[in-house]
């Protein structure tokens, strides 16, 4: 079975270069990113990956009461060569998805690089400095993005979707990167702004976007502010917060607990 | 993409022996013991990237190094009568099923792939291995039961050690269904002009869900291999490699409750093509006695149940 795609419109691409982010990810960074990255640089949507060999279309789901439906968009940014990808992750035919993902943009010219956004989440606080682990899957495009100072991950393990798609572009003879945010267990199921304004101003060093991020600066402070009124009002929760920052780890039940008030707190102040 | 062949030996009438992960992992331990006391040979792989999600990943200092994905490989044996090709899968493709077995484009395209690379090597006899969830008690010798994919083969399985037709089975009347790759392969096989035979080994119903292998019934099966094609294998290792496996199920036999156990001594009576003892079991007995079996197992008050 092929793959059908649903093209709206043609762009004029040259060897573009490609961000791929999927829909659940750790404090929602990579949907967050990219919804922002096609707010300010105008992109626009081009194609679509339709979803019928690749999920499950039995049903929908319902999640906060709305329906949801499998999502793979691709949006570009004719002045910038670059191609955005946004998707739910594939369920089913996961090699041909990932494929896929790659041969709409090399419809114009070579894939010139591949950029994964992906948050990870760690034990870390959220006043304590986050770093951005990365994945390269050649040695010539990690050594030209040396100036960066990007800490490289290690790890041995089951594999995310990124870095099957990483290698399958390695196999295709794409450069391509995979950024791992560190994202605090308690902000997972809401959004790490910095994490999210991290990786924005990765991608707008490398890509001279010229974004301003100042209202995402303010979003920082505010979610800040936020936490810290909770600490307040909440011992245990200051108490937990501390013990982070501090370098300690907390038990399991103790966590779920602190990333449950915390993401409470935060929805309801929406 | 698919089919990787790292050498192409040439084979005198050569058989083809399949195994895949099933049930008790009857078939895959059964051929796979095969092939290694035979000291195959690997000569090609079908690649996993395009049937499998990976298994691992390897990244080492932000350099991604690797992806492992299930293998699927084949080797061969030459042997005085027919040589031999293997072909072991580690995992089946699990695309719309939720039984956990094959099914659907990938199972039916994993299918083709190995018999595309039987057809090179010029093998026109296929035998694929599974488990027969039974009612026997595992005390008892595992039988192998036989289905062909062609009625002339019938005559022949009539001669092999140990085994029964389908029409043996109390109740069956010669039908049933197998479950994933191993039953789809021979279909296929069908169609394509192969002769094709599963050897399914008994696997107690009682030890169906358990996440063990079950010995037994493989040994059955390799015995039914060593008669086909006129070989002596040597048991011994194979009945120390295993011999923790056999006091796991003794030692889960041990904790079933007396009230489920009494029932289940009663297979011990059981043989093959009559039943003079007992009356047959029906659907729902069958069923019940499943039931009885997972609400104990579901209550976990077997002391080493973890280690099983």
């Amino acid at each position: 079975m092929k793959t059908t795609f649903k093209f709206i419109a043609q762009p004029g691409l040259e060897d573009p270069s490609l961000i791929v982010g999927w829909n659940r990810d750790a404090g929602r960074i990579a949907p967050k990113v990219i919804d922002f990255l096609n707010g300010k640089l105008g992109s626009q949507k081009f194609c679509e990956i339709e979803p019928d060999r690749f999920f499950p279309l039995g049903g929908v789901s319902v999640e906060d009461d709305c329906i949801q439906f499998p999502e793979s968009s691709f949006f570009y940014v004719q002045t910038r060569d670059l191609v955005i990808f946004k998707s739910d992750q594939p369920a089913y035919d996961h090699y041909a998805f990932l494929n896929s993902v790659l041969d709409v943009p090399e419809r114009y010219g070579k894939v010139k690089e591949l950029y994964t956004i992906s948050g990870m989440v760690s034990h870390v606080a959220h006043t304590t400095p986050r770093r951005i682990f990365t994945v390269f899957n050649q040695p010539e495009f990690q050594e030209s993005l040396q100036s960066y100072n990007l800490e490289g991950l290690t790890w041995e393990g089951p594999p995310a979707i990124s870095s099957f798609l990483l290698w399958i572009a390695r196999r295709r003879g794409i450069h391509g990167l995979s950024l791992w945010l560190e994202v605090p267990f308690y902000l997972a199921a809401s959004e790490d702004l910095w994490a999210i304004r991290f990786t924005l101003s990765f991608l707008d060093q490398r890509f001279n976007l010229n974004l301003d991020l100042q209202e995402l600066d303010i979003k920082i402070r505010e979610q800040n502010e936020k936490i810290d009124r909770l600490r307040d009002e909440n011992a245990e929760v200051n108490r937990c917060i501390g013990l982070l920052e501090s370098g300690f780890s907390l038990k399991e039940e103790v966590q779920l607990k602190l990333a449950q008030e915390i993401h409470e707190h935060l929805k309801r102040d929406m | 993409m698919g089919i990787r062949l790292y050498m192409e030996p040439k084979l005198k009438s050569p058989i083809m022996i399949i195994g895949w992960p099933g049930i008790g992992n009857i078939g895959l331990i059964a051929v796979d013991t095969l092939r290694a006391t035979l000291e195959s040979e690997e000569f090609g792989e079908i690649e996993g990237c395009d049937f499998f999600y990976p298994k691992k990943v390897i990244i080492r200092s932000g350099l991604l190094e690797d992806l492992e994905f299930p293998t699927s490989k084949f080797y061969y044996k030459r042997l005085e009568k027919n040589d031999l090709v293997f072909f072991i899968g580690k995992e089946q493709p699990r695309k719309q099923t939720s039984s956990g077995y094959a099914g659907g484009e990938e199972a039916y395209r994993m299918a083709n792939l190995v018999l595309d690379v039987a057809e090179e090597f010029g093998c026109r006899r296929i035998y694929t291995s599974g488990a027969a969830v039974a009612l026997i008690h595992h005390t008892v010798r595992s039988k192998v039961w036989a289905v062909p994919n062609t009625e002339g083969l019938i005559k022949e399985i009539r001669g092999y050690p140990n085994t029964i037709l389908m029409s043996h089975v109390e109740g069956r009347g010669g039908q049933g269904f197998i479950s994933g790759l191993n039953g789809l392969l021979l279909g296929v096989a069908r169609k394509r002009g192969f002769e094709g035979i599963c050897l399914m080994g008994e696997i107690p119903i009682y030890l169906q869900g358990l996440p063990i292998s079950y010995p037994k019934a493989s040994k059955s099966v390799l015995e039914v291999f060593a008669e086909v094609l006129g070989i002596v294998i040597d048991f011994s290792r194979f009945d120390e490699l295993f011999q923790d496996v056999e006091d796991k199920i003794e030692d889960f036999y041990r904790h079933i409750p007396l009230e489920v156990k009494d029932y289940l001594e009663k297979l011990k009576e059981i043989s093959y093509p009559r039943q003079p003892e007992l009356e047959p079991m029906t659907e729902e007995k069958r069923k019940r006695l499943w039931e009885e079996i997972s609400d104990f197992l579901k209550k976990g008050d077997t002391k080493d149940e973890d280690n099983l």
